[in-house]
């Protein structure tokens, strides 16, 4: 934790216990006590003792999670009734963060007895693993610096605990000896600063949700997200200039419409106006030459619209279609580059609705929705001030029924904001299920229970039908209103006008008609105004889903300026490495291990001790939370992806087939290869017989919409696959999991042919599959608990030969040898 | 409890001749697998719990003792009084036994094993809710719990929000702290309104 965050009341208790600030090594913020009840407390670590600081839990204190937390900590420290337990280090030992459901307990062992210290919330879950992995390093650097001094108190040079010949990167015989005051003094991190500057919002100060994506949901506001997606539309400026100058013509000419149709026509001609006439310089009396003029100008403005309006589809289509293009291209390219523990956290249905829909969404309001608002604003002002120049007593009566349209619409937006909000859950359980029951086809089927999920279906399709209804219940109810509304504005206005033309003869019937027809005019634009903002906040939500997919940051990131890895030996060295998908359950726990170039490593253990992480690990799917990785003694997190790729291949127990041709997904990490190259891959992967017993050989559609494979075939396209892409490690993890014995015995010939010159990491729990293998190692509980090779393995009688005892005699039921 | 039987094939005293030099011992499988079939019920008869010194339970069984055991519910939202499992508390946790139900046990013994089991299940219960604001992807709770007034932020795009029943929710928030309603009905129709986003 940050020092600058350690209470002084806190530190003023500590001082008078014999704690001085400079004392402690580690330290770490807690939300709970020992009976999981809400408080404060700090642990702090010093080279003597173990201190838990503890407030008294107050339920009237406001308790902040992730997202409320602010940069300052919790507040009132100075305040509180302190209570402080200190424990004796010498008797302390196994400190541990024990994950419970939704909380951790700290436990430790003090003479001998286990005792609950603290709890704590995830919220801290982090801080405290490291506390508590500090803690490790200090009592094992106490303990082993006291042994050596017992025993000999000249050599400082090596830790009693390595074996002879094994070098553990942290110094070599020729250093001169750091004294154990040096080496304890480096594994203290209080005041040391670490990474969590990032994980605050320079804005407003509270932690960020999500540290992988740097956005303050609170911060950002949607005009900011607004300006985002604007940025889309500017590469076709030109296009949609067009657009603006069509739309500006068609309210132009639908301004002019009710003039026409009503003053001109009615007043003028029909009332046939002869000064009229003069303007235009017609004769006296031709009122059918003007009336056939006035009808042609009408119809030419209505083909005028009409073109107008293709002229305006085209422009839109075209923006439409790129924007929307564009917008996928991005999602889909960052999705492509987050890191697997972003997919590991998010489902996968929700994920296709974001990228296939939302830019649907978004785009349809840019184009259709905000042009409208100007175009919209400008025919109602247009509208209103021809309307005022005609009769101001009738505009007023329009201008009060305004307010209540507007009122109306503020007071069903939220509503509609929910139904949204609504619908796009729904929807995405049903895409959900739809995609689950894809998937699973096979066990419903088999265990006859189409009709059960078709009813489940049901459940969640009717969900989807009636927030669609609540949906357009809230419209109708809106739309009704608006009619409503306007048929009483439209017939108060002709009652009023007929007053006007026939007592008191203020107006003529052309004007009223004109009049009325701008009424008309308007009931289109405050429509769209009533609709706008809804439409408006839905594509926002769109956007701002777009865009945290966008904005994630891959967790794996390539280093900036990376080393190519050219021609490697393929040497991998792993240093005290340490990983677990969640902070607190490690999966591997301090690694060390080294393979030799071009040599072949077996690694055995039961499911899920760690194996496949091991090896991922090596690939860099995921980064190791201590520790490093080198290859060829460069650490794998300097190099190049490109590089790493192609040098480091695959084949896993989870195989994919892409569509595409049997062809295609052999040469997938090779695309250039030859037919040659190809073919000589899927011999040595035994994929060539059933390839070619398969109607269109290589040429065969395979994947989700060609011709199924068997779990055996798949494996073996899958491992021609690495092999054409030629690596220079090669990592088979279960590769032979799904062939049956003959395949596999197949398999295995080509594989010993493929490891020659290259370093073969195999994951097996067929033992014979590793019978070439140089060295073995077996991995329990994360940790590699023996290693050796074949024969000595054997004669150590531990792990490794009670599998093979098993194995040879399962292999002896089924009467094989 | 007897165990199942015929895994190992019907015939008994194991296949008449033996696989090259290694007798295959099927009747020593067929007791293994019985081993691994077996439930165990422990209850105020054969087992014994104690609160430790530092706050944990021990337990004694026949003449196996634990100096600590972890108490599991099988079954932890529908049924959290019934098939509680009693494991050693090493991290590949085994299971000693189970408690059918927690009434088999003396009173003092239940509470003990209830005491445990709330540090494990610890989840505040939401019996208000002040406001929820939805932002960009993220929910704002700011609730009272029967922990006290707690604000927690929840993700929008996972499954943050789970449905136990029709009205029993499960929240978790973006650390997957755990809050809970157990009745949403409970609630008043303002505070419904405001969690009307994920009902």
């Amino acid at each position: 934790m940050k020092k600058e965050l350690f209470p002084k009341a806190v530190l003023k208790l500590l001082k008078e216990n014999g704690i001085e600030e400079e004392d402690i090594f580690a330290a770490s913020a807690t939300d709970m006590n020992t009976n999981c009840l809400y408080a404060d407390g700090f642990v702090v670590l010093t080279l003597k003792s173990l201190a838990i600081v503890m407030s008294a839990p107050d339920e009237k204190e406001i308790r902040s999670f992730k997202g409320y937390m602010s940069k300052d900590g919790q507040t009132g420290y100075e305040n509180k009734d302190w209570s402080l337990k200190i424990y004796d280090l010498e008797k302390t030992e196994h400190l541990k963060a024990e994950p419970q459901v939704a909380c951790s307990l700290l436990t430790a062992d003090v003479d001998g007895v286990t005792y609950r210290l603290t709890a704590f919330s995830n919220l801290y879950k982090r801080e405290m693993h490291k506390f508590v992995r500090t803690f490790d390093k200090i009592s094992m650097e106490l303990k082993a610096s006291d042994r050596i001094e017992d025993k000999d108190k000249g050599n400082l040079s090596e830790k009693p605990e390595l074996a002879e010949g094994q070098d553990n990167g942290k110094g070599t015989k020729n250093e001169p000896a750091e004294t154990k005051e040096e080496r304890l003094q480096k594994l203290k991190v209080y005041g040391k600063d670490e990474d969590d500057k990032d994980e605050y919002c320079p804005t407003c100060g509270m932690m960020y949700p999500d540290k992988s994506r740097k956005v303050c949901p609170r911060c950002m506001d949607r005009r900011s997200i607004f300006m985002r997606v604007l940025g889309y539309f500017k590469p076709y400026k030109m296009k949609i200039a067009g657009l603006f100058l069509c739309y500006i013509l068609t309210a132009g000419l639908n301004l002019v419409w009710p003039y026409l149709n009503g003053t001109i026509l009615y007043d003028k001609i029909l009332a046939k106006n002869e000064d009229f006439l003069k303007q235009f310089g017609i004769e006296d009396g031709q009122f059918i030459t003007a009336l056939l003029m006035v009808v042609l100008t009408m119809l030419m403005a209505r083909i005028t619209i009409i073109v107008i309006g293709m002229i305006q589809g085209v422009f839109a289509a075209k923006i439409v279609t790129s924007v929307v293009r564009d917008m996928k291209k991005s999602i889909f390219g960052n999705m492509g580059k987050l890191s697997i523990s972003f997919f590991r956290s998010r489902q996968t249905g929700s994920l296709m609705t974001r990228v296939m829909s939302d830019a649907d969404r978004i785009t349809g309001f840019f184009i259709d929705g905000l042009p409208n608002i100007f175009i919209s604003g400008l025919t109602i002002l247009v509208s209103l001030g021809f309307m005022f120049s005609i009769k101001w007593q009738m505009t007023l009566m329009v201008l009060v029924v305004i307010p209540f349209i507007m009122l109306i619409g503020l007071k069903l937006r939220p509503r509609i904001w929910t139904q949204f909000g609504h619908r796009h859950r729904a929807e995405r359980a049903v895409n959900s299920q739809v995609n689950d029951n894809l998937t699973g086809a096979r066990v419903v089927k088999a265990f006859g229970q189409e009709k059960r999920e078709t009813t489940r279906f049901e459940k969640n399709n009717s969900r989807l039908r009636e927030a669609e209804m609540s949906i357009v219940g809230t419209q109708n109810l809106v739309r009704g209103s608006y009619s409503g509304i306007f048929e009483i504005l439209n017939i108060s206005v002709w009652l009023i006008g007929v007053y006007l033309i026939m007592v008191t003869h203020e107006i003529e019937l052309g004007i009223m008609i004109t009049f009325v027809g701008y009424i008309g005019q308007l009931q289109g634009p405050i429509n769209f105004f009533s609709r706008v903002f809804h439409w408006w906040s839905d594509s926002m939500n769109s956007a701002q889903r777009m865009f945290e997919i966008i904005d994630s940051v891959p967790e794996i990131r390539e280093a900036e300026n990376p080393i190519e890895l050219e021609n490697p030996m393929g040497k991998i060295e792993l240093k005290n490495v340490s990983f677990g998908y969640e902070v607190n359950r490690p999966v591997l726990k301090e690694l060390d291990l080294e393979i030799k170039a071009g040599s072949m490593l077996g690694i055995v253990g039961r499911s899920g001790a760690g194996k496949t992480t091991l090896v991922n690990l090596i690939s860099r799917m995921y980064d190791p939370q201590e520790g490093e990785i080198l290859i060829d003694g460069k650490n794998i997190k300097d190099l190049s992806f490109k590089s790493l790729r192609r040098n480091v291949a695959m084949v896993s127990q989870e195989t994919y087939i892409f569509m595409g041709t049997v062809e295609e997904n052999i040469a997938y990490a090779n695309p250039a290869a030859s037919h040659a190259d190809v073919i000589r891959a899927a011999k040595l992967a035994s994929a060539h017989e059933f390839i070619m017993r398969m109607p269109d050989g290589y040429d065969t559609r395979i994947g989700s919409s060609g011709r199924e494979l068997s779990g055996g075939e798949k494996q073996r396209i899958s491992i021609a696959r690495a092999i054409l892409s030629n690596p220079k490690i090669l990592i088979l993890d279960e590769a032979t999991a799904s062939v049956d014995t003959e395949t596999e015995r197949d398999i295995q010939r080509s594989i010993s042919y493929l490891i020659k010159g290259r370093t073969t990491i195999s994951i097996a729990h067929r033992l014979s599959t590793l019978k070439d293998a140089d060295y073995l190692v077996v991995i329990d509980n994360g940790k590699i608990t023996e290693r050796g090779t074949h024969k000595e393995l054997e004669e150590l009688k531990g792990t490794y030969y009670k599998l093979m005892e098993l194995q040879r005699k399962a292999l002896a039921l089924k009467g094989i040898e | 409890m007897p165990g199942f039987r015929g895994f190992g094939g019907g015939r008994p005293g194991g296949p008449g001749k033996p696989f090259g030099e290694e007798e295959f011992n099927l009747e020593q499988m067929e007791k293994e697998t019985e081993e691994m079939l077996k439930m165990r019920f422990l209850d105020k008869k054969n087992a014994e719990f104690k609160a430790t010194g530092g706050g944990f339970v021990s337990l004694k069984v026949g003449d196996e003792e634990y100096s600590r055991i972890q108490v599991v519910r099988m079954f932890p939202f529908t049924d959290p009084d019934h098939y509680i499992s009693i494991r050693t508390s090493d991290e590949n946790s085994k299971e000693i036994g189970i408690i059918k139900d927690l009434k088999d046990v003396p009173k003092e013994t239940a509470e003990l094993l209830v005491s445990q089991m709330n540090l494990r299940y610890f989840t505040p219960i939401i019996t208000k809710i002040i406001n929820i604001k939805d932002e960009y992807g993220y929910a704002y709770f700011d609730v009272v719990t029967d922990r006290g007034q707690c604000r927690f932020t929840i993700n929008m795009g996972g499954s943050a929000v789970v449905h136990l029943s029709e009205t029993r929710i499960l929240i978790s928030d973006v650390d997957e702290n755990r809050f809970e309603i157990p009745d949403v009905m409970k609630l008043t129709p303002g505070e419904r309104k405001k969690l009307d986003l994920f009902l």
